[in-house]
């Protein structure tokens, strides 16, 4: 990397970071509209678990699956904090982690179908989340679980690092940072997971598998391995968003969820590790404005969804791959 | 037992019909239709209107759907498939045209229909009993339009020169291209065909279990289910996997009715166990 | 003579009702250039992906250095030194020459992938490492001036040695050459036999599968002939020459495409 282009790089990174944490929070404050702390949260999230899926479209697999891993992962760390009385802080990682060890088993078997196969059974996949949430125990069925309490303080020898969230006058200004830091530092991590060897290897073997696994790549391994972060992010972003919502439902990620974060993907464009995020952002905002045409929303939405398709069949951004693995 | 069967029989006709549709435009055009549930529901909507409110004899409903559908295919295709199959350069962004559809489809039938579960007057009346047996007549007759329909395109396919054509393109689009098969417009007749297969098992099933404008996405879950099982484009992969799918409904309703309400998240783990085993599904071409 | 690089014993295939490759056994010698040839539809692929792990064997084996290869993954299969190639089709299309190369070198990282994540002195060796062996390599093939190139932009001359480039980077000790000549010209043949020969005299074993008799003819130090899945012949080229059966299984084909 060339000098001017890693102080452009660092410029950009900047810029994020004072817009995110600085110049938005400002903003709010200045405006009042603190009902953007939530909004903002959910982009966050969905982000995160968009990211997860554009990791699985970067080893040339259309995943159309993430809603069950939101789900197993929200369902994870609300049955630690209510169950077994765990920390939020705690739970956080084992429910991501979780749902990548349980992302493991499944997607040994599955991996191996390719194209379309394996579109419809991850969309199957969400559907055998949302009935295993109901049949089980554990998950308190219908119901759901709900009053899930908010995170507590993190004080680490005596000194309080993160303050307990019920502290605050309005609990969406700690989640908006809790959820645009944790999307900062999951993305930061698929930036360096792309450029890094790995990332060079899944590009290898989105490209041809056979070829791949002719240079000694364990093809199988990886294709687990990228799959088990993809639920990792998504199973992140369910947790936190169960702490925001503090409930949740077998439908609380649901088929429709699913097919949003492959969209947030597709619309971003795939050769961008920060694709999903513009995605997702464009997607829920522009959502949210339909709001006010009522009824006429989901048509609308869709409507424009067909036409964007017609005109731009290859996304907003680009489809392409990029030309060369690394900037 | 016999009643189990005799339910895993009903089911699996109407099944196996929504998956032929499906698979036939899988076949042709690569495209997997997301909106099929959607068509099934218009379908179903289409028959309400025509046999339910205008009091029309049922089969100038059915009629009716079936057209309307087969219309609205063929519209699909050629204003939105073809050209974004044309434009884009992967083949996947036909899966996201029509999961646009999809959506489209759900908000205008809500939109001109309402979200009221809609259901319509008995086609026959009495039920047909035989030793332990109880079959209502309705669903007999329901049940023997689905297979006639099925028995009906399989000889389409078989001995028709549209038939014969479309199973060529399935084939070998490229091939069946060169030997002067006009594919764009077999492209044309087969989204046609296929929505107005999904249309004619909604209008067959709103006499029996009525419609609403919400199971769109589930239908259209099934129909992946089957298409999977049996392999996706092979028409008889569809009707097994319909016939299949509806007998493990129907026994698992009966089997593990004591453990609540499970039976298809049993399904849906065997099927993934199924898979894992042969990917291709029964009698799927390797894929990709 | 020393142990053999490779041995192939009683290797049998069959799909369905039909015998693809029927108990072909044969043996490659530390440094040879090696070739297996028979007419169109003879099981020359078949035996290829078998020799390569792509496909498992109904019976026989395929032994590396003494130890059972067949029905191991390709991966693992690679990892020990069998490496194949791919005709011109099997590329990374989106990446450039040089970077297949460098990714190609994946088995001789010394740093674990999470090491590569993390950016550490071991990883960044063995990027370095990675460079400059791939920039040896595709001058070594003649691609050095086309190495920043997108392979789905090259010829298909270009190609082929991309392919053979992508092979010698997962540092192999027999490579696989699958129909290296197939629609080559008379000059393009030329210069691919000098490449063979080259690789060869870098310490590589090469086996070829191909049915370019002429190439064979000149660059073999020892042919397999196979016919209907069933090894006919093996011997030198002169005595592959002079052979009967391969007269007879290949009756019909021009005299000077058999290099006769």
């Amino acid at each position: 990397m060339t000098n001017s282009r890693r102080a452009g790089s660092v410029a950009a990174v900047a810029v994020f970071l004072a817009a995110v944490f600085v110049a938005i929070p400002l903003a709010i404050a200045a405006t009042g509209r603190t009902d953007l702390y939530y909004t903002l949260s959910s982009v966050a999230l969905l982000a995160i678990a968009s990211g997860g899926v554009w990791l699985t479209f970067y080893i040339g697999r259309i995943n159309i699956g993430q809603g069950a891993w939101a789900l197993v992962g929200g369902y994870a760390s609300a049955v630690l904090v209510t169950t077994y009385g765990w920390s939020f802080w705690l739970s956080l990682p084992v429910a991501g982690l979780f749902c990548a060890l349980m992302s493991m088993l499944v997607g040994l078997p599955i991996l191996r179908l390719r194209g379309v196969y394996f579109s419809m059974v991850t969309l199957v996949l969400t559907e055998v989340a949302r009935l295993t949430a109901l049949a089980l125990p554990i998950t308190n069925g219908a119901r759901g679980i709900t009053s899930i309490p908010t995170p507590g303080a993190i004080r680490l020898f005596g000194v309080t690092l993160v303050p307990g969230f019920e502290t605050f006058a309005n609990r969406n200004a700690p989640f908006y940072f809790l959820s645009a830091a944790m999307m900062t530092l999951c993305f930061a991590g698929l930036w360096r997971l792309v450029h890094s060897r790995l990332g060079r290897l899944f590009a290898a073997m989105r490209q041809n598998e056979e070829l791949a696994s002719s240079m000694g790549v364990n093809v199988p391994l990886l294709r687990v391995v990228a799959y088990a972060i993809s639920s990792f992010l998504g199973g992140i972003g369910g947790a936190i968003f169960v702490a925001i919502a503090q409930s949740i439902y077998p439908s609380s990620f649901t088929i429709n969820d699913s097919v949003n974060f492959m969209l947030n993907c597709f619309l971003g464009g795939l050769g961008f590790v920060f694709g999903p995020m513009l995605g997702t952002l464009v997607l829920y905002f522009g959502w949210d404005l339909l709001f006010q045409t009522g009824q006429y929303q989901l048509l609308i939405y869709s409507g424009v969804m067909i036409l964007l398709m017609l005109v731009l069949p290859n996304g907003l951004l680009s489809l392409r791959w990029p030309s060369r693995g690394r900037p | 037992m016999e009643q189990v069967i005799a339910n895993g029989l009903y089911l699996g006709a109407q099944y196996a019909l929504i998956a032929l549709g499906l698979t036939l435009i899988f076949a042709l055009m690569n495209v997997l239709n997301f909106a099929h549930g959607q068509m099934y529901v218009l379908g179903g909507f289409v028959v309400y209107e025509v046999y339910g409110l205008m009091k029309l004899p049922f089969v100038v409903a059915l009629i009716a759907a079936a057209a309307t559908l087969a219309v609205l295919g063929a519209v699909l295709e050629r204003f939105l498939f073809r050209t974004v199959i044309r434009r884009s350069e992967r083949e996947e962004s036909t899966m996201l045209l029509a999961a646009g559809v999809a959506y489209f489809l759900d908000a205008a039938i809500l939109l001109i229909f309402g979200e009221k579960q809609r259901g319509v007057r008995k086609i026959v009346n009495g039920v047909f009993m035989w030793d332990n047996l109880i079959l209502p007549w309705d669903r007999i007759l329901v049940a023997g339009l689905a297979i006639a329909f099925i028995v009906a395109f399989i000889l389409m396919m078989q001995y028709t020169k549209p038939g014969r054509a479309m199973r060529a393109m399935a084939q070998d689009r490229t091939a069946a291209q060169l030997m002067g098969v006009p594919v764009a417009f077999y492209g044309l007749v087969g989204f046609a065909l296929g929505a107005m297969l999904a249309g004619l098992v909604g209008g067959l099933l709103v006499t029996i279990t009525g419609v609403n404008s919400g199971i769109g996405g589930p239908i259209s879950i099934k129909a992946f289910m089957m298409v999977m099982i049996g392999g996706a484009g092979v028409v008889g992969g569809a009707i097994a996997g319909g016939f299949i799918l509806g007998m493990l409904e129907s026994v698992g309703l009966t089997v593990l009715h004591s453990y609540g309400d499970v039976t298809y998240l049993v399904i849906f783990i065997a099927m993934m166990i199924f898979l894992a085993i042969r990917p291709n599904g029964l009698m799927g071409k390797p894929w990709g | 003579m020393t142990a053999p690089i490779l041995t192939v014993r009683d290797l049998t295939k069959r799909y369905g009702g039909l015998t693809a490759v029927n108990e072909v056994s044969f043996d490659v010698q530390e440094g040879e250039i090696l070739s297996v040839i028979g007419p169109n539809g003879a099981g020359k692929s078949t035996i290829f992906k078998l020799i390569s792990s792509f496909v498992k064997p109904t019976r026989g084996e395929v032994r590396f250095r003494g130890e059972v290869i067949s029905g191991l993954a390709p991966h693992v299969v690679a990892r020990k030194g069998v490496v194949r190639t791919f005709q011109e089709t099997t590329i990374f299309k989106g990446m450039t020459a040089r970077d297949s190369v460098i990714v190609a070198h994946h088995l001789r990282s010394q740093a674990s992938l999470a090491g590569f994540f993390f950016g550490t002195v071991a990883a960044r060796r063995d990027e370095d490492a990675f460079a400059r062996s791939a920039d040896e390599i595709l001058e070594f093939l003649g691609l050095d001036a086309v190495g920043n190139e997108l392979a789905s932009n090259l010829p298909q001359g270009h190609l082929r040695a991309l392919g053979i480039a992508i092979g010698l980077a997962a540092d192999p000790k027999i490579l696989l050459l699958d129909e290296p000549f197939a629609g080559m010209n008379v000059d393009e043949t030329r210069q691919a036999v000098e490449r063979v020969r080259a690789v060869r005299d870098r310490g590589v074993t090469c086996l070829l599968v191909e049915h370019d008799m002429a190439a064979v003819m000149k660059i073999s130090d020892r042919i397999v002939v196979i016919n209907f899945g069933v090894k006919i012949a093996e011997g030198t080229p002169e005595a592959i020459r002079a052979d009967d059966k391969v007269i007879e299984a290949y009756l019909g084909v021009e005299d000077e495409t058999i290099g006769l």
